[in-house]
């Protein structure tokens, strides 16, 4: 496609290993994120997502590997990627000793944001988060999931092309959880802005991500956007209800699928495959939320 | 340029406003007690090479208040660090680490330099008469800098809030005790010498008392303390690489 030749990549990863000590964290990991892609990487506890933002963003050195932003090299011109880098980190690292309105200050210094800018910048992004009138509170009372809103616009105040989630949502009610995904969808849509995010909640992927990572154990072992990974499984799940446990088999067409529910002669039920059986399939867990 | 630095210093100064009152109210105790105590319960009965013991006394508790004060923003960088992630905006942040520790520092220096001024501010009170001049204002600025970024050093090396606690106990404390803030280190037995005069401190002690009390000042422990410093720096700079991982 023509198109799609176009769009530059904004993140290229190639061979990114980590150990800790003797554990190997990640055994190899190569990405790829174009401008404007919104990309899942899902995978169960300690499956390495974290680790692997964390080296995407600077925070750790990989053991070994390669990373490029705009096809630049990451290590020998960290500034210049930094600068294009917004990250929300899995805890919400806010300042509780500041006010949101201070908390996005020190970043608009730290991102050379120009002084004149500053303070309309800062104000349009505690518009965005719903957090006008709390703007010259002290964090430390904040909510949850007002923290998280801080954290989301704070990664956004310095125009950012891509933007790093490390689980946006977890651990807030299904409300907010909402509230985030719009924020994040719009930011996505209207800037054009790359996302690469971690989550628990794979429907909510499914319905967001137009490609996605499965990583397990340090490796990639899928990827692709939701549609195609479901396609490879086969478009319809028959559940079948044994004694002890509900077994699935996969079909790739709806027909197939009642002619073996009409033989099995056990209570069963047809649905649509979906990611989330994907990834059970092929990392043999379910996701711990 | 330099937006690391101002960055970290407006954190940090912010984030001392708010808290100043009470800070300044709990470092002037220490020193106070200290000159009530010894400074009073002696009196001028006391005299130690050839200075009225309480003036003996005050530049160490001005070197011992400001090291205190610039040393100990490990305890704060320590919270920042682990209980609250806020290190890591920095680390992600397209800054260098040198401006992460001379923000730091500066902030440490402050402190410093805030309590030498309470201090002063008894040394009027008890009628002291101490001599400020320039040689003065160049120690302290060393030596609160020595001691700041080796408070940044341990902050970033240690691996939790109880090692930190640790090595203010076994090493920190001790070095205050010992490196002539209390009493001239030339009456201790000679195995004590040895340790004694591995000690930053110790230096930092001769050289500012010697310049408020219009003593000689001994260049070579002045060089000592730039040494001291210049190494602290570099320690404090590969600390925070570390961090990184
Ligand atoms: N600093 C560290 N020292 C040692 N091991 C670590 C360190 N950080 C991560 N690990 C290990 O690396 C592996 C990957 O961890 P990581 O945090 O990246 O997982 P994750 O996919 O983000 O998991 P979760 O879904 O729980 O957030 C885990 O086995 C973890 O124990
Ligand atoms: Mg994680």
């Amino acid at each position: 496609m023509a198109v799609a030749e176009q769009v530059k990549n904004v993140l290229e990863a190639r061979g990114l290993v980590k150990k800790f000590g003797k554990k190997t964290a990640l055994a190899g990991i190569a990405l790829n994120i174009r401008e404007g892609d919104f990309t899942g990487l899902l995978g169960p506890n300690g499956a390495g997502k974290t680790t692997t933002i964390k080296m995407l963003t600077g925070l750790i050195k990989p053991t070994a590997g390669e990373i490029y932003y705009y096809g630049r090299d990451f290590f020998t011109h960290p500034r210049d990627a930094k600068r294009c880098i917004g990250v929300v980190p899995q805890q919400s690292n806010v300042d509780r000793d500041l006010t949101a309105y201070e908390n996005l200050y020190l970043h608009s210094i730290l991102y050379g944001i120009p002084k004149k800018q500053r303070r309309g910048k800062i104000e349009e992004a505690l518009e965005f988060a719903g957090l006008r009138e709390y703007g010259h509170r002290q964090v430390k009372t904040f909510s949850g999931g007002m923290k998280r809103r801080l954290v989301l616009v704070r990664a956004l105040l310095h125009g950012p092309k891509i933007l790093f989630l490390d689980e946006p949502t977890v651990g807030l009610d299904p409300q907010i959880r909402k509230n985030i995904w719009d924020l994040i969808l719009k930011i996505n849509q209207r800037k054009g802005m790359a996302i690469l995010l971690t989550t628990h909640y794979i429907e909510e992927a499914e319905k967001l991500c137009r490609s996605t990572y499965i990583i397990d154990k340090g490796r990639i072992i899928a990827e692709g956007s939701p549609d195609d990974l479901k396609k490879d499984m086969g478009r319809y799940v028959l559940e079948l209800f044994l004694e002890d446990r509900i077994e699935e088999e996969f079909f790739s067409s709806k027909d197939d699928a009642l002619t073996r529910l009409k033989e099995c002669g056990h209570a069963c039920k047809i649905r649509q495959v979906t990611l989330e059986d994907v990834f059970i399939k092929l990392t043999g867990k379910r996701i711990n939320v | 340029m330099f937006n690391g630095f101002r960055g970290i210093l407006y954190r940090e100064l912010n984030v001392f406003r708010k808290r100043a009152k009470k800070q300044i109210l709990a470092s002037s105790l220490s020193p106070l007690l200290f000159l009530i105590a010894f400074g009073w319960g002696f009196g001028d009965r006391v005299a130690v090479n050839g200075l009225p013991y309480i003036t003996f006394l005050i530049p160490g508790l001005i070197t011992m208040s400001s090291l205190n004060q610039s040393y100990g923003i490990a305890q704060e960088l320590n919270i920042t660090r682990f209980y609250f992630h806020v290190f890591d905006e920095y680390l992600i942040a397209p800054i260098s680490h040198v401006e992460i520790v001379l923000g730091e520092a500066a902030y440490g220096m402050f402190k410093g330099l805030l309590s030498t001024v309470l201090i002063f501010v008894y040394s009027v009170i008890f009628s002291v008469k101490l001599i400020v001049g320039p040689m003065f204002f160049i120690a302290i600025l060393t030596h609160t800098f020595l001691f700041t970024t080796l408070g940044i050093t341990i902050a970033m090396l240690v691996k939790d809030h109880g090692d930190q606690a640790t090595v203010n106990t076994f090493v920190i404390t001790p070095m205050i005790f010992l490196s002539g803030t209390f009493f001239p280190v030339d009456k201790l037995p000679a195995v004590f010498k040895w340790l004694v005069y591995a000690l930053p401190l110790t230096y930092s002690t001769k050289v500012i008392r010697a310049t408020l009390t219009g003593g000689d000042v001994n260049m070579s422990y002045f060089l000592l303390m730039l040494g001291f410093a210049a190494a602290f720096f570099v320690t404090a700079l590969r600390a925070v690489g570390r961090v990184e991982g």
